[in-house]
């Protein structure tokens, strides 16, 4: 077996283990992440040109992905490309996979742990291109395996690149007059041109109902305070605070993190809204000078070790700023890109902020 | 406010000088005095703190002051009236950058009301202070407010009674203070950077030491935090080779001894977040030298990565001055400052003047950080928009 086929076995295995019900030994998972990255290392020039910490592996900033191919395997073995969002080549993330196996893995186990823990399947309605319509994308791709895995029935509520309104209304006062819980799926921004668009209509969704928001605006649409969004959906939908979750994920990563509070609210106790970590993944809030782990709740920026990363790298340093919840983390927003900082953008903040 | 611009005006050209001149020299000891709460205020370490007030305020003297007078009303004090009243949205990252704006509005008779950030009104407070020790008249026509930005009611009363309003912001935020206050009203200062060129000249082995003691000082002052911060050096050289090499000398003979004379302050979390992200893709590129508190990228001009600041600059290897200037003129008016060699200088100086998108000044690099009281700002004397015609 190669050392790379005998990796992915491994990571296979604690997934698995972990969808079946066990625990996960978090030193089985950094072991893993140790021996990935010393392989990734080897195979993947840029990432083999970081100086490692004395600690733990190194990091590679997720903007790498935008102006190289991180990849430990030649490109005519790619099954898929996900591309990040943006409008130029410069501004998006090229993540080359080899196969899928572990993302259908780690996206299916988080899942079903996080999203849809007190059911098989339920009714989706997606506020999001089809995996057709968009094929680059690692998000819509996600939703359709969501239709495949978790969904008795599914519709879609885009149509011609936009939020097909009289779509999602039909689907909507369907589910009301059912009585059947639905899931309703989408990028925040879809969920707020549906808040700017839908007007008076309210709906009143089954107990168990669910929403999963995921994403930035990235200027699509107007930004809104995710407490606001958060009171917006629940008032729209009729659906509980707990229910109504994000899902927090990105173009360089294999695995998804998911909010606390359905999975809490379906098991209990409740505690604070925060993202939970698979334990295939290590989440660690770093101190943005030495990239080392910082303590306690202070506010790092996020690193991420993903173990579902296998043919790119493990190891990711996000531009995202986090701090440890109890045994969560919560993201406070993502850092601007790197732009020229001069008396302007110190008087805007001065003017912005006050 | 109004009434005391009118007081002011009463008082002659050569009373506000002395005045100036005493009030600058009071609140040079005034921030020796408070420099560990300037500190705190402004992110800067302590021996930056002192030598941000020291070379801003020790070159204010009566005579410099007089002499920028002359030059802004030639003729005659009657030639051309002040304006009424000057609004000033402070910027924040550079904390003495109130001194030019207030102190030569001041000079030639304007009151000024100073928009201060919340987090950051220590110095404007300090300021207003020291021109009240010094003279009453004087130091009632400079007043700070500061509230929350977006607060449109007190945004329209700052504005409200001002002949003229200078703000730094970005194209959104000059556009948004243009639709109130009229193009003709404002004093815009838009998103700056700034670049170093060193010439062939400036690397040997003589003129190295020198030429990396004053860019280390540019790229060092004020955390890099200014538009007047070198964000990237052009180094002439036929082959990156001895960029890369002189990229290693500036970080051994040059940041890494600034860590000891004049260190960081703390870096922000979001700063930081950015400087990971920078440094990587150098670290990737196998360009990245980094220390404690700073990190050096080289790159090819084609392919230019604006850094967060906070002593993150790049070096970029140019075979000629002009490929150094095809690289700035896409900056148009962004680019605020120009810092050469001083072999150099007068080349720049001809190609900016040359390059009619580009209206960035010039100095010796060194000096970058501390441009004189009369240094021109955006292509216009200081005194730009602070007179009647």
């Amino acid at each position: 077996m190669s050392r790379r086929n005998e990796l992915k076995s491994r990571i296979e295995a604690m997934i698995e283990r972990f969808d079946q019900g066990e625990q996960v030994d978090p030193a089985h998972r950094d072991e893993l992440i140790e021996d990935l990255a010393t392989w990734q290392a080897s195979g993947i020039p840029e990432y083999g040109r970081l100086q490692r910490d004395i600690d733990w592996p190194a990091a590679l900033p997720t903007d790498v992905f935008r102006f190289r191919r991180i990849a430990a395997h030649p490109v005519e073995e790619d099954v898929r490309v996900f591309l990040s969002s943006g409008t130029t080549s410069s501004e998006r993330s090229v993540h080359a996979y080899r196969d899928l196996r572990l993302y259908d893995l780690a996206a299916r186990a988080a899942a079903r742990r996080m999203l849809f823990p007190d059911v098989g399947e339920i009714r989706l309605v997606i506020l999001a291109p089809h995996e057709d319509d968009a094929p680059e994308s690692s998000l819509e791709y996600m939703l359709t395996r969501f239709a495949e895995w978790f969904g008795d029935e599914c519709t879609w509520a885009w149509r011609h690149g936009q939020l097909d309104l009289d779509r999602l209304t039909d689907v909507l006062r369907r589910a009301e007059s059912s009585g059947a819980p639905i899931a309703l799926l989408g990028t925040s921004f879809a969920f707020v041109h549906a808040e700017d668009s839908l007007g008076p209509r309210r709906f009143e969704l089954a107990p168990g109902s669910r929403v999963m928001q995921t994403g930035g605006y990235k200027g699509r649409s107007r930004a809104v305070d995710p407490e606001v969004l958060l009171e917006a959906i629940g008032d729209r939908y009729g659906i509980p605070a707990p229910f109504i979750i994000n899902e927090f994920g990105a173009t360089e990563l294999s695995s998804q993190f998911y909010e606390t509070t359905l999975r809490e609210g379906v098991d209990g106790p409740p505690g604070p809204r925060r993202l939970w970590v698979p334990p295939w993944v290590r989440a660690t809030p770093v101190d943005p000078d030495t990239l080392r782990p910082v303590a306690g709740d202070t506010v790092g920026i996020l690193r991420i070790d993903d173990t579902a990363n296998l043919d790119s790298v493990c190891c990711i340093q996000t531009a995202d700023l986090a701090k440890r919840v109890e045994e969560g983390i919560v993201v406070l927003g993502r850092a601007q890109g790197a732009t020229p900082r001069g008396c302007s953008l110190a008087a805007d903040e001065a003017m912005g902020a006050g | 406010m109004l009434g005391a611009g009118r007081a002011l005006r009463e008082t002659s050209t050569a009373e506000r000088a002395a005045w100036l001149a005493e009030a600058a020299a009071e609140l040079r000891r005034s921030a020796r005095q408070a420099v560990q709460e300037l500190s705190d205020a402004t992110g800067l370490s302590v021996p930056m703190v002192d030598w941000a007030a020291r070379t801003t305020l020790d070159t204010i003297d009566e005579s410099g002051l007089l002499d920028l007078a002359a030059r802004a009303r030639p003729g005659s004090e009657h030639a051309s009236a002040p304006i009424s009243m000057l609004a000033l949205v402070l910027a924040g990252n550079v904390f003495t950058a109130s001194v030019r704006s207030v102190f030569v509005a001041l000079l030639v008779g304007a009151p000024v009301l100073v928009k201060a950030s919340s987090k950051e009104l220590t110095f404007p407070a300090m300021t207003k202070d020291a021109l009240r020790t010094v003279n009453p008249t004087l130091g009632a026509a400079m007043d700070t407010v500061t509230f929350r930005g977006g607060d449109v009611g007190c945004e329209a009363a700052l504005v409200e009674r001002a002949e003229a309003v200078s703000v730094y912001g970005s194209d959104e935020t000059i556009a948004a203070m243009a639709s109130r206050v009229g193009r003709d009203s404002l004093i815009a200062h838009g998103h700056g950077v700034s670049v170093a060129y060193c010439g062939a000249g400036a690397l040997t082995d003589a003129r190295r030491g020198e030429t990396i003691a004053r860019l280390s000082l540019d790229i060092c002052a004020y955390d890099q935090r200014g538009c007047l911060s070198p964000q990237l050096v052009f180094v002439e050289t036929s082959t990156k080779q001895p960029a890369e090499d002189f990229a290693v000398h500036l970080a051994e003979q040059g940041l890494a001894p600034m860590e000891r004379t004049l260190p960081r302050g703390p870096l922000p979390a979001s700063v930081g977040a950015e400087q990971a992200q920078w440094r990587g893709v150098a670290e990737v590129e196998g360009t990245l030298i980094r220390g404690r508190s700073y990190g050096i990228a080289v790159r090819s001009a084609e392919s230019i990565r604006w850094s967060p600041g906070y002593r993150n600059v790049t070096v970029v290897p140019v075979r000629t001055i002009e490929e150094a200037f095809d690289a700035m003129i896409p900056m148009g008016a962004s680019l605020k400052c120009v810092g050469a060699d001083p072999a150099s200088i007068s080349d720049v100086r001809a190609l900016l003047g040359e390059n009619l998108t580009l209206n960035a000044h010039s100095c010796p690099i060194g000096s970058m950080q501390t441009p004189a009281l009369d240094a021109p700002a955006d292509g216009f004397p200081i005194w730009h928009g602070l007179l009647s015609p």
